[in-house]
């Protein structure tokens, strides 16, 4: 979401007010794709029912809750999936969905426009079908999924493609980019590969390491180009507008970690409610609690919610801190401490300052350790904004 | 015949601070309504006419009720004009019939 300033007024209303507008629902975490880098373990352990998702929805509603996003697992395993959706644009929800998509035909497409979906993200690892089948474990998965993507363009949908970038497909990113511009469609390029939800960390040695992202960072196209479309140009609304894509950013997170417990949760498909999908603690559960009750009440809500910037004990006081995109929940899996450093970012941040024309940056904690940063050899600043850490 | 004001069903809303963001699925676009607007908005239910949103207008302001209804009449087409209310005309029928 771009920066301008309704949504930057917006966005810190919600922060100021913790209003839960930004809501992320797991509907099942069944899947039909066996992705090697996924971070689930795709049972069903008791998933939460028709009514009781619909009641959840009611909770939100009541709570301020405007985005909705539906992801899972794969959400169209869920025969209740168009009965939910219908449900939440009733309550007058912004409905946005995270799919792998291998089972959107023609007439779900349809029905995803008539229900007023807003976005439809989609996994696509690679444009070379041996490649995107292969982290899948599905085969001809890239041709159904990109057929779908045909399916809801027609249907005039907003689709964006998400890449997340590992060992395996690192090297085709380019070929990515070309398919969503030749699709165009917006694109994200995602380096998270994030631990398995039961803290096992095997999927971490499919990341590609910092120095083989170099390619990556340093790439001309994606630093001399957009990788989405042009936002639509505010227009002059009644009072006023603005264009939103997906992410908010905003003023108001300048001094906390990020949206998480401030103006955006996670829900699970078992009513488990935590700051966000990171951050796979519950602060409670939806069977138990109400809704409000949690986000308001639960001290794990409101030990996130207290973070700042800072007064983060180590990470404040880090000279390259503006080049780092520390994620608190990774802060947690990975170094054991919400308010601690992890490798992984320190590491990203080190050659993010190089790339900027910093000589020989050191993070604070390989500071603290002795370790020295990344040795690059690059000394230009390159810009690249789309890629998430 | 009356007119019957009724907010787009296609469109996403939520009221922060008694003012309504409003979020167009097909092209993201976001509108913010101040709070005079946002009450029409409350009140494009399909139930109430524009005399009697006009009447919540005038009490909340205080404020003659010709007076408000030449703005709620201002504001209705512009709100229309952008695709946010659609407005059909029917014999007047009490509110909440």
């Amino acid at each position: 979401m771009p920066n301008t300033p309704i949504m930057d007024r917006l966005v810190r209303k919600t922060v100021e007010r913790h209003l839960p507008w930004n809501v992320h629902i797991d509907l099942t975490y069944r899947c039909n794709e066996r992705c090697v880098h996924c971070y689930l373990d795709h049972h069903d352990y008791g998933e939460m029912t028709t009514r009781e998702v619909k009641n959840v929805l009611d909770q939100l509603a009541e709570a301020g809750s405007l985005f909705l996003t539906f992801s899972g697992g794969e959400i169209f395993l869920r025969p209740d999936l168009f009965e939910l959706i219908a449900y939440g644009r009733g309550l007058n929800f912004d409905v946005s969905l995270k799919t792998n998509a291998l089972l959107i035909d023609e007439s779900r497409a349809r029905r995803l426009r008539e229900l007023g979906i807003r976005k439809i993200q989609i996994s696509i690892y690679s444009a070379d079908a041996a490649i995107h089948d292969a982290i899948t474990k599905v085969p001809g998965s890239l041709v159904r999924s990109l057929r779908a993507v045909q399916f809801l363009l027609a249907e005039g949908l907003q689709v964006k493609l998400a890449c997340p970038l590992m060992k395996q497909n690192l090297a085709g990113f380019r070929e990515v980019q070309l398919l969503a511009e030749e699709l165009g469609v917006p694109y994200m390029l995602d380096l998270t590969i994030t631990p398995m939800m039961d803290g096992g960390d095997g999927v971490l040695a499919l990341r590609s390491s910092a120095t083989e992202l170099l390619q990556v960072l340093q790439d001309q196209n994606l630093n001399s180009r957009a990788c989405t479309p042009p936002e639509t140009e505010p227009k002059p609304a009644f009072i006023t507008g603005s264009s939103t894509s997906s992410g908010i950013e905003s003023s108001a997170y300048d001094d906390i970690p990020c949206s998480a417990g401030h103006n955006s949760c996670y829900i699970s498909p078992y009513g488990d409610v935590s700051p966000c999908v990171q951050m796979p603690k519950p602060a409670g559960n939806l069977r138990k609690q109400r809704f409000d009750e949690i986000w308001y009440g639960s001290k794990e809500m409101q030990r996130v919610r207290a973070v700042r910037e800072s007064q983060l004990p180590l990470c404040s006081s880090c000279s390259i801190r503006g080049y780092c995109e520390r994620c608190p929940g990774l802060a947690q899996m990975e170094g054991g401490d919400l308010l601690g450093a992890y490798e992984r970012a320190c590491e990203l941040a080190e050659m993010n300052a190089r790339l900027a024309g910093i000589e020989n940056p050191i993070s604070a904690m390989h500071l603290e350790s002795g370790l020295k940063g990344v040795q690059s050899g690059i000394t230009q600043r390159k810009d690249l904004v789309q890629v998430s850490l | 015949m009356t007119l019957f004001p009724e907010r787009n069903p296609k469109l996403a809303w939520r009221e922060i601070d008694s003012e309504a963001v409003i979020i167009s699925p097909e092209d993201s676009h976001v509108h913010e309504l101040n709070e005079t607007a946002s009450i029409i908005w409350t009140n494009a239910d399909g139930k109430h006419s524009v005399d009697e949103i006009a009447g919540v207008i005038a009490a909340r302001y205080e404020v003659e009720l010709p007076e408000a209804k030449a703005d709620v009449d201002e504001l209705i087409e512009v709100l229309s004009a952008k695709g946010l209310l659609v407005a059909s005309k029917r014999a007047g029928a009490p509110a909440g019939a």
